[in-house]
């Protein structure tokens, strides 16, 4: 995994496309979305949680790093959780993302392909999403917080949204 | 990763000077457009990892105001011309030969202005780009959007990351009467439109 793969900054970090980042309270992370999914990993009692920003559903045998395609993004957080010693089954995800902008209607809606790809990945994993900010024509602006496991997302021009 | 995609430094330099040339008839297009107020000039092109691109753009996570003009086909891309809020309702002012407007929403007529710069600008910059090529490039209707400039620039380079690690990224600088405008283009050619233009770079050899 290419060091540029970790956001590194934690406190406050912008995650980018492909990055994922790890940590606690009282850390924040960041990230703007388009047809990308943002995917938030939270576990209530230790006030742990990770963010990954995933670009396409499927790694098909592309190099890239891990946070880049969901079959290998969702595995790395989970991966990185159990080196925590964190139960799986007592971690939760939020999900933003996978819009389909400028008036896209062509045959490959990467939007909705992200998304479904991140509900099997997360299904697989019996990983329950408790909430979710999904489609639509605009991009979001999204902020996690490690101290409340909010996933706050904006959509331009609207109020924004805690889930 | 698509080796194809990735250029040494001496085709980055030939791909420069080809960029160079279709930024400049679209900086004649845009002085015609602006009675001779506002130019601009391409100051660099570079391969950029994807989760630097926001960075290396200076995008941020703000909201802009941009006018997008998308080329479907083999050759696709999409071109994207990106203000603040300030400086597109400036350009749409001074276009209509009106006072700013203060009203949030902007009108009909303020974005009409706007899209019309940005299929001026563009379809300049791929009339010289059909020529280096070869291939008629035909954009589609100038569109209208206020979102943030991170999120519509990843749209864009979705072609791009699906068979690269990488994103070739154009820098663009916008003067009117010799003082610097915070304004962008971004020119984000498909996998197919990259190896086109790495073609006709090849060529000039």
């Amino acid at each position: 995994m290419s060091p540029s793969a970790v956001a590194q900054e934690k406190k406050h970090a912008p995650v980018n496309m492909g990055q994922h980042v790890f940590g606690q309270a009282p850390d924040r992370f960041t990230s703007v979305l388009g047809s990308c999914i943002g995917v938030a990993f939270y576990h209530p009692r230790t006030h742990t949680g990770a963010f990954v920003h995933i670009v396409l559903p499927e790694s098909l045998g592309r190099s890239g790093p891990e946070g880049k395609f969901a079959d290998t993004a969702i595995p790395c957080l989970i991966r990185l959780f159990q080196q925590q010693g964190i139960p799986i089954r007592e971690i939760v995800a939020k999900i933003a993302g996978g819009a389909s902008m400028f008036n896209s209607k062509g045959p490959i809606q990467i939007g909705e392909a992200n998304e479904a790809a991140v509900r099997e990945k997360l299904a697989e994993a019996k990983i329950p999403i408790l909430g979710e900010h999904l489609q639509g024509a605009k991009g979001r602006r999204v902020e996690f917080d490690c101290s409340t496991g909010i996933l706050r997302v904006e959509i331009a021009g609207q109020k924004p949204v805690e889930l | 990763m698509n080796t194809s995609t990735s250029c040494s430094t001496a085709n980055m330099d030939r791909m420069h000077h080809l960029l160079a040339s279709a930024t400049h008839e679209a900086s004649e297009a845009m002085k015609r457009w602006t009675n001779g107020q506002v130019s601009l000039t391409l100051d660099a092109v570079k391969e950029t990892p994807l989760e630097c691109v926001s960075e290396e753009a200076d995008l941020g996570d703000e909201l802009l105001t941009m006018v997008v003009l998308t080329l479907d086909g083999e050759s696709g891309g999409t071109l994207i011309l990106a203000f603040d809020e300030e400086n597109g309702r400036d350009l749409a002012a001074a276009l209509l030969n009106r006072e700013r407007s203060s009203d949030p929403e902007w009108s009909a007529i303020e974005k009409s202005a706007l899209n019309e710069t940005g299929n001026i600008l563009g379809c300049a910059y791929l009339n010289a780009l059909t020529r280096f090529i070869g291939v008629e490039l035909v954009p589609s209707p100038p569109y209208f959007i206020q979102d943030f400039g991170a999120s519509v620039l990843e749209q864009a380079l979705m072609e791009q990351a699906m068979c690269s690690e990488t994103a070739l990224i154009c820098q663009t600088r916008f003067q009117r009467d010799g003082r610097e405008l915070s304004w962008d283009v971004f020119f984000v050619p498909s996998p197919g439109m990259r190896e086109r233009l790495d073609q006709a770079v090849a060529r000039e050899v």
